[in-house]
């Protein structure tokens, strides 16, 4: 499936690379309002993972739990975040991936370095945004799920979201 | 060099090369984890023939896979023949039996040999396909208490039931908790690596002062959270989970604390009936299953985090295990396994794995905080700052129980018992610590 047009591939090419500078530069209110209110942010534990309820995932998180995370990551009591962690996203290969009324589907693949204290680590993989356009015609998230390549890997902790 | 492990371990203060110095590490792995009884994994892991699941007790790649005569054999994952190991990392099948990559020689699923390509190429040599040497070889010893398979890499020792003493009670109730009295491995396996010896990890699961200092961003986040909803609205599951750690000193010191020998023991909770639906479901559940006298019993058994000394911790009220493996003297991996309740509600499994998802998950918001301090631990012990690592809190105050002793939550028992054990595997005499 393709863009409607050479303005909607524009929208949301924009749109998520707005949604990762928020989160490399730790604006962490304003990730949590692009999401609709039943929003969910999804890393699975296992490749092809179908289910989160009824298997574990490194991340799955509804907005009472990217607001606790957000909180946490802004505490000056935050140990885990001495000095706290800095990430860049490198995005591409935006696709549509489907279409439904009010909404889309769109895959994309990324890169994100993440360095903290002693170690840069990367992370890869692809993401699947499920949007919405809200009454006031600006795109929401209702699941953003992360697929990364080493999702069943041994990790450090996983402080900041992807 | 030799090492005056005497001049390390004391009653209430151990060395800090006990946790810094690779050639105990090395040690350690011959004679603590070549000797106690290490949790190796469920049998609900291998539930049909040929089924197998690979970890490592020590520096030993095993494999625990289910034979036709339906036993679970825990083999060493190590070709007879060239040395591969058999089966690749992970779990699967393996089919009828166990067939090597390198140059197909196959084995039964408990080890023995049967067959090798080219047996006439073997006439008239030394090797003697009938000697066990060219079977795979089992380890020492193999035992299962409620499903829960344990091995040990030597032949001498307690057995099982003498090993686990008074935590026995805690894998009964992991069991007795669900209303069909069994359990099930199930929704995936948690990995996290932790830059700290393993025995400061064992350390911190009863370690209840550490919790009001170092988990404050997560129990302040939890609250702050909290505080922003509608007065009245009941409080959460994930708060609850999270903002417990905000409790002061006085509330963990009434959580009394066992220490059995071999360096066992758990936490006992505080029991508080649950009120809220997924809780309020399960227990029926429980009750139409066992009768309301017995549910009531078994849900009395309330406990925090169980040391099973030193291969794991299960957490009976939520239904995990934190499986320990020492990777170098400071690297260590925790895997977290979810089981389900059988005849449970799904609600109830939900649960669990949403308690592994906020609490164990490399992403959890709690323990980031934790492994940053068992970090700055590892580091700041290798520094000439000082040598002795202080286990005094409480020392001298233990009640004696039948096979170890009690006390209460915020004193270093379990330290100082966990090192106890160590030292006896070590072949330390330590003197008394009571």
């Amino acid at each position: 499936m393709s863009f409607n047009d050479w303005q909607e591939q524009q929208d949301i090419t924009q749109f998520l690379h707005h949604e990762a500078r928020l989160l490399d530069e730790h604006r962490w209110d304003e990730w949590q309002r692009l999401f609709t209110p039943d929003g969910l942010y999804w890393v699975p534990l296992a490749h092809g993972q179908t289910d989160h309820l009824n298997h574990a995932s490194l991340f799955c998180e509804d907005a009472l739990l990217r607001s606790m995370r957000a909180r946490r990551l802004d505490q000056a009591r935050a140990y885990s975040q001495q000095p706290p962690t800095r990430t860049v996203h490198v995005l591409g290969n935006i696709a549509l991936e489907s279409r439904s009324e009010g909404g889309c589907v769109v895959r994309s693949t990324f890169l994100l370095l993440e360095w903290r204290k002693t170690d840069q680590r990367t992370f890869g993989g692809s993401v699947l945004h499920t949007l919405q356009r809200g009454d006031d015609s600006a795109l929401r998230i209702q699941t953003k799920r992360v697929d990364l390549v080493n999702c069943d890997a041994p990790h450090e902790a996983l402080q900041v979201f992807m | 060099m030799t090492i005056d492990l005497q001049a390390l371990v004391q009653p209430d203060r151990v060395h800090k090369r006990v946790y810094t110095d690779p050639a105990i590490f090395e040690l350690e792995m011959d004679r603590v984890f070549g000797q106690a009884w290490l949790y190796v994994g469920h049998e609900s892991q291998v539930p049909n023939v040929g089924d197998y699941f690979t970890t490592r007790l020590g520096r030993e790649p095993v494999v625990m896979v289910r034979h036709t005569d339906g036993e679970v054999n825990v083999l060493y994952n190590r070709c007879p023949h060239k040395g591969a190991k058999i089966v690749p990392d992970g779990s699967g099948s393996a089919g009828k039996f166990l067939r090597c990559l390198y140059h197909g020689w196959t084995f039964k699923c408990d080890g023995s040999l049967l067959s090798v390509p080219l047996r006439s190429g073997y006439e008239d040599t030394a090797l003697d396909l009938k000697s066990p040497q060219y079977s795979v070889r089992k380890v020492a010893r193999v035992a299962s208490h409620r499903g829960f398979v344990f091995a040990s890499l030597s032949e001498d020792g307690p057995e099982l039931g003498e090993f686990l003493g008074g935590v026995a009670t805690s894998l009964d109730n992991f069991c007795d908790r669900a209303p069909d009295g069994e359990v099930e491995v199930a929704g995936g396996v948690q990995r996290v690596i932790q830059r700290n010896n393993w025995k400061i990890f064992f350390e911190n699961l009863h370690d209840t002062i550490h919790a009001v200092a170092t988990h404050e961003s997560s129990w302040r986040a939890a609250k702050e959270e909290y505080e922003a909803m509608p007065a009245g609205t009941p409080k959460p599951f994930e708060v609850v989970i999270v903002d417990g750690n905000g409790e002061p000193l006085e509330f963990w010191e009434k959580l009394e604390l066992k220490g059995y020998d071999h360096g066992h023991g758990f936490m006992e909770g505080i029991f508080v009936p649950p009120t809220d639906p997924v809780s309020l479901a399960y227990v029926a559940s429980l009750e139409a299953s066992q009768g309301a006298e017995r549910a009531n019993e078994i849900l009395r058994v309330n406990r925090h985090n169980t040391i099973v000394y030193p291969s794991c911790s299960p957490h009976t009220s939520f239904q995990q295990i934190r499986v320990i493996r020492p990777l170098s003297v400071d690297r260590t991996l925790v895997e977290i396994f979810s089981f389900r309740l059988k005849g449970a509600p799904e609600a109830s499994f939900q649960r669990t794995l949403k308690y592994t998802n906020i609490v164990n998950s490399p992403s959890s918001n709690v323990m980031p905080d934790d492994l940053e301090a068992y970090n700055r631990v590892q580091e700041g012990l290798a520094s000439d700052g000082g040598d002795w690592v202080s286990m005094h809190r409480a020392a001298g105050r233990d009640q004696p129980l039948p096979g170890g002793r009690a006390s209460n939550g915020n004193s270093e028992m379990p330290s100082r018992n966990m090192f106890r054990t160590w030292a006896a595997y070590m072949g330390v005499q330590t003197g008394s610590a009571e």
